[in-house]
């Protein structure tokens, strides 16, 4: 097995710059920390079923996604602004 | 201009992430499968888009300030020009592939501060990608929160 750093590093920095963009409570929906965990959920099971795209050698599971996954929840955590 | 029900409200925030997600894993992927810069940008800013017909503008959870799109516009033009430029100085020609130098013209240690760190010899492409990616996304975007703040105006003045 081996692990490609790039799509895990850039997938990481592309859902920084855009998880800092987040910002909750401005409509009448309400998202709570359960609910991101849902999504979560959901993108891992998205991640798993897109295989391991884009390199064919590395986890059984598309790293691209998953880390852009957790770079726009860090991002949220991070940076997001509340309006 | 929000027109949602609460079916739609709920469903979209985590289909606009995931898409978001899916547009980074296309332009990420871009130098060996199909897809790359322009497409993986139009997917992220399909849920950038979904996002803003559901809540509305102004009233949105994805929501891209004026500053911020500027800024990665700016970042995307300015990183593919940089990286033609680099390769018209160090290799010769315009957009040469430095982190790959099939002509051997690239001395070793810029060769290795620009490969992509992966098992593919991409070179720049993978760098090239992003910034594309990058400038489709908030491009396509800002159309979109153009004409929707267009029509909050004309709604406004009727």
């Amino acid at each position: 097995m081996m692990l490609s750093l790039g799509p895990i590093i850039f997938g990481l920095i592309l859902g920084l710059v855009i998880g800092s963009q987040i910002k909750l409570g401005v409509s009448d929906t309400h998202f709570t920390l359960g609910s991101f965990v849902v999504i979560f959920i959901a993108g891992i099971v998205v991640a798993w079923q897109s295989g391991n795209y884009p390199f064919y050698t590395d986890l059984p599971i598309s790293t691209a996604f998953l880390a852009a996954l957790i770079g726009i929840f860090v991002g949220k955590l991070l940076f997001a602004r509340s309006k | 201009m929000s027109q949602g029900s609460m079916i739609l409200k709920l469903i979209s925030l985590p289909i606009s992430i995931i898409l978001i997600c899916l547009g980074i894993m296309t332009i990420l992927g871009g130098h060996i499968t199909p897809g790359g810069g322009f497409q993986g940008g139009a997917m992220m800013a399909s849920g950038i888009i979904l996002s803003i017909l559901v809540y509305g503008l102004g009233n949105s959870p994805l929501e891209l300030s004026h500053t911020y799109i500027e800024v990665l516009e700016s970042v995307g033009a300015l990183g593919f020009v940089i990286f033609g430029l680099i390769g018209l100085f160090v290799g010769g020609f315009y957009l040469y592939n430095v982190g790959t130098d099939v002509l051997n013209i690239v001395p070793a240690a810029i060769q290795n501060v620009f490969h992509y760190p992966d098992v593919t010899n991409a070179g720049i492409i993978p760098y090239l990608n992003i910034f594309v990616g990058l400038k489709v996304f908030v491009g396509l975007s800002s159309i979109v929160i153009a004409f929707a703040g267009f029509k909050k105006i004309v709604e406004e003045s009727e």
